[in-house]
């Protein structure tokens, strides 16, 4: 899609200069549906395209974009990307290169085997009706006081053109349902839970997620929680972490670390740096259970890609390996620096965003233990399975996760439920005491922030149950 | 020049009449900004945006359609409108529909234009060579941070007749200083560009690192007194400005959901008012997305709720009457201003018996809206106060508390007040130092 005009504008930047020129077009069609306790609240539909233009000038790098395709406008917007990095080019200590890398000539596509419209608007606003409907009938002694629910749907396509030789043409549609409620009873208070489902693909996947069922469960369990949780032990005990909350801490405390960016300080204004400082590949992080995978290329993940932004091919990376610092995630730039090859983080959230590096779909690699296994030996603990707060510091070291649905293990069976555990801890902590890993990952979608301005970009997080032995968890205040 | 596209979002709003929408508001905004940033004390990378984008309203029979288009060409914009016709009949009427308000006199705000922000836009680089050289005086060893600056024009038309347009400026700096392990941020957030604002960034950020040297020190979980500076009220307020519009309440998203207007929600010294009449604060404006003139009114005033946020059709759900935050959907401070006290922030921690100064967050997440049950991690200089004196430099805190206590229990707000925007900060918030007592205090396990 528009590789003529993309190639004219990398001609066009090298004809003004650049030693390095990259063009995309890039473009999001998405709509969304909202209901709130059942009723539609309204109807969204949203289209961004156009080009953006990045180049790198005597070893300044420069950004441009333009909403227009016309090619005076594109003419412009490459003149001008020349312009702003060759401005401040005699300010650069160190010049901007951009490691050697096998580019892509390919085109490829998310598979969808049941198109995005081939359900009416009706029928998808039915699928929001119902989780309202499911989750209100779930709830006995409590009231729903309220539930809100979105259905978001976007096809994101991209072509990405570069000096160096790359063509990469890609189409992934993305399918979202979430929703949002709060309990309600007059003695205990609210409880409050979000969750949402996210993959790429078609309308095939609503069949696997079963959101008014979940919506269901959900209000039934925390409804207990609400009614009958207590506070968690105050001495340290064994935690039961569950994949949910797995997911996010393998996302906020090795993915985020990880970034090659982040750690030579690129991003330390904004989304802040990394305890990883270079030169510490090879050190120990924790013990042998802890390794965490970042996987662009995963068929239905919601952070799927098979090229990034620069035209390299993607490939699993092992950021973690058996307790290990293994690998960082890197784009052209950040490999040169460190002497590797790129893995391909490369990503851009739309044509007015410069690619940086980015997760795709981190997971905590599964061990062998099933649940009942995970539990059996433990005397007193807390399973923690789902989660609504959570922070980490900004160089990804201290970080905290408050969990929502928990339960009290007690001489390895579950009993009561368990209100609000804080489980404060940090990275080294977390990635040591892990003892046991479940033989099950499930994957959960996130949009992640990044960059300035700040680009979110689909990604999924995920992983097994996991036993931490001995950790103090906290009681919200 | 922003008659035009006002004229644009009028012959939009014919067209969907045309189509046989009912109703129909066009908001055609284009803006051309510019961001230097900043990381090892040189320049990052440069970037340069010239953005189109159209917004439309549509209802039919009571269903409400909302389009944004960045469009790469004029016929992009008729395709929108083709597929909000294909969609109509589907969807069921909106249980938030209310018609378009009838127009209203808006009285133009002046100020919003500042012409030095224009002329910089051309060559920004030594703005930010400015603010680095600033900080490296200062002794500051690297520095990072972004300076944007920008100009935006956008036109609103209805089919109840409003046609209104406007053009702003914005400015927006931080820079996050280090020296050692050390580091300071500070940021800036105007319609104007002033140099002064932009080195008192720089000098605020160098000063903050250079009293956070010295070993960092752990505090034991607890309640303390906390000292938080105008950049963390900052990220606090947004929490409170996006709480205080009535489709968060209605959503579950809101602690207000539980006070009806008038209960006490803070303490009687705090005052939270929606400023958009401001013209110096960036987010400033004279009209709403329903043509509806804005007003600068208190949220809180003298620690009681005053008003939630409203567009026409969450006031008219709520039996209450539109403020001027529309949003056609979802209401929205425009940018909020924390009234000053009458404290010097050496006066306030010299009130502190066992405290801490915080003066920068991040990573504000919320357990439980309804409750404000929250925590928050102190970022850059944070310190341990013990007997009106600032001892050491602490690391790894959170607050974890509850909003409603932490506004209840503010007892001293400081007579100076900074204009702060950034990555944590939107929109932006004018506010003071303040002291609020006994606030839970967690760390994490080792």
């Amino acid at each position: 899609m528009h590789e003529d005009l993309l190639q004219r504008c990398v001609e066009e930047a090298l004809k003004l200069g650049a030693s390095y020129a990259e063009a995309r077009f890039h473009r999001h069609i998405g709509s969304s549906l909202f209901a709130r306790n059942g009723e539609l609240l309204g109807y969204g539909e949203a289209i961004r395209e156009g080009a953006g233009i990045r180049v790198v000038v005597d070893g300044a790098l420069g950004f441009s974009s333009s909403n227009s395709l016309s090619w005076d406008a594109l003419r412009e917007a490459v003149a001008e990307a020349v312009k702003l990095a060759r401005a401040h080019a005699k300010l650069m200590k160190r010049p901007i290169e951009l490691a050697d890398a096998r580019l892509g000539k390919a085109k490829y596509e998310a598979l969808c085997l049941k198109p995005l419209d081939s359900m009416g608007l009706e029928e998808k606003s039915a699928v929001l009706a119902e989780i309202w409907e499911r989750a209100k009938g779930a709830v006995k002694e409590a009231r729903l006081m309220t539930l809100t629910a979105q259905y978001s749907e976007d096809i994101e396509e991209k072509t990405v053109v570069s000096s160096d030789g790359a063509l990469v043409v890609s189409r992934v549609p993305r399918v979202t349902v979430g929703y949002n409620f709060v309990l309600l009873h007059p003695q205990k208070g609210t409880l409050q839970r979000r969750f949402e489902f996210g993959g790429s693909g078609g309308l095939e996947q609503l069949e696997k997620w079963k959101p008014a069922e979940h919506a269901e469960e959900e209000a039934a369990k925390l409804e207990k929680v609400l009614l009958e949780g207590v506070e968690p032990p105050k001495e340290p005990v064994d935690v039961i972490v569950g994949s949910e909350i797995v997911g996010l801490i393998v996302h906020e405390s090795c993915g985020h670390p990880s970034e090659a960016d982040r750690i030579l300080g690129r991003e330390a204004a904004q989304a802040g740096m990394s305890f990883i400082k270079p030169g510490m590949l090879g050190q120990r992080i924790g013990g042998e259970h802890a390794t965490v995978i970042d996987d662009p290329t995963i068929p239905g993940s919601y952070g799927f890609y098979l090229y990034d932004d620069e035209g390299v091919p993607a490939r699993a990376r092992y950021l973690y390996k058996n307790g290990v610092i293994n690998e960082h995630l890197h784009n052209r730039w950040t490999a040169k620096l460190f002497g590797v090859e790129s893995n391909a983080a490369a990503r851009a959230m739309d044509h007015g965003s410069e690619p940086i590096i980015r997760m795709a779909n981190t997971y905590f690699a599964p061990g062998d233990h099933t649940f009942e296994e995970l539990i059996e030996g433990v005397k007193l603990g807390v399973y923690m399975r789902s989660y609504m707060e959570w922070n980490i510091d900004d160089v990804r070291w201290g970080q905290r996760y408050v969990g929502l649905e928990a339960y009290l293990i007690e001489n390895g069976e579950l009993t009561k439920p368990v209100r609000n555990p804080a489980l404060e801890i940090t990275t080294g902590a977390f990635y040591s005491k892990v003892d046991a890993a479940g033989k099950e990952v499930r994957f959960y979608p996130g949009s992640c922030g990044k960059g300035e301005p700040m680009q979110g970009v689909p990604v999924w997080f995920g992983g097994p149950d996991v036993r931490l032995r001995s950790v103090k968890l906290g009681v919200v205040a | 020049m922003a008659e035009m596209v006002s004229n644009l979002a009028e012959a939009l709003v014919n067209e969907a009449l045309k189509r046989r929408f009912e109703e129909a508001a066009a908001l055609v905004s284009r803006s051309k900004s510019v961001m230097v940033k900043m990381f090892n004390s040189e320049i990052s990378v440069v970037q340069r945006w010239s953005s189109f984008t159209v917004s439309l309203y549509l209802a039919r029979e009571g269903r409400i359609m909302v389009s944004t288009i960045h469009p790469s060409s004029a016929e992009k914009v008729g395709a929108i409108v083709e597929r909000a016709i294909k969609a109509a009949p589907q969807l069921k009427p909106s249980m938030l529909y209310a018609p378009l308000p009838e127009p209203e006199r808006v009285e133009p705000l002046p100020g919003l234009v500042d012409g030095s922000v224009v002329e910089a836009m051309s060559n920004p680089e030594p703005l930010a060579e400015a603010m680095l050289a600033e900080a490296e005086s200062l002794g500051v060893e690297r520095a990072a941070g972004a300076i944007t600056l920008s100009l935006a024009e956008k036109g609103l038309a209805t089919s109840k007749g409003a046609k209104l347009e406007e053009e702003a400026t914005g400015v927006e700096a931080y820079l996050r200083a280090f020296i050692g392990e050390a580091s300071g941020q500070w940021a800036v957030g105007s319609r104007k560009l002033r140099a002064e604002d932009l080195k008192r960034v720089a000098r605020t950020a160098a000063e903050l690192a250079s009293q956070a040297r010295g070993e960092a020190r752990q505090l034991e979980p607890g309640t303390y007194d906390v000292v938080l500076s105008p950049m963390v009220v900052g990220n606090l307020m947004n929490l409170v400005g996006m709480m205080s519009s009535a489709l968060a309440v209605m959503m579950g998203m809101s602690m207000f959901a539980k006070f009806e207007p008038g209960s006490r929600v803070a303490a009687e010294k705090f005052t939270l008012v929606d400023d958009p009449r401001t013209p110096e604060l960036l987010g400033s404006t004279a009209f709403d997305d329903e043509g509806l003139p804005t007003t600068s009114k208190p949220i809180i005033e003298g620690g009681a709720l005053r008003t939630l946020l409203h567009n026409s059709k969450t006031a008219a759900k709520m039996q209450a009457k539109s403020t001027g935050n529309a949003g056609w959907i979802y209401p929205r401070a425009w940018t909020l201003s924390v009234k000053p006290g009458d404290a010097a922030l050496d006066e306030m921690i010299r009130e502190v018996k066992r405290g801490v100064v915080i003066t920068n967050n991040w990573y504000t997440r919320l357990q439980n809206y309804v409750e404000g049950i929250f925590s928050t991690i102190a970022r850059d200089a944070a310190f341990y106060v013990e007997n009106g004196e600032i001892k050491h430099p602490v690391t790894r805190i959170r607050i974890a508390d509850r909003l409603p206590k932490l506004l209840s229990n503010i007892e001293l707000l400081g007579k100076e007040l900074y204009d702060i925007s950034w990555w944590e900060v939107s929109p932006a918030v004018r506010a003071p130092y303040i002291l609020a007592r006994q606030i839970n205090i967690s760390r994490p396990f080792e």
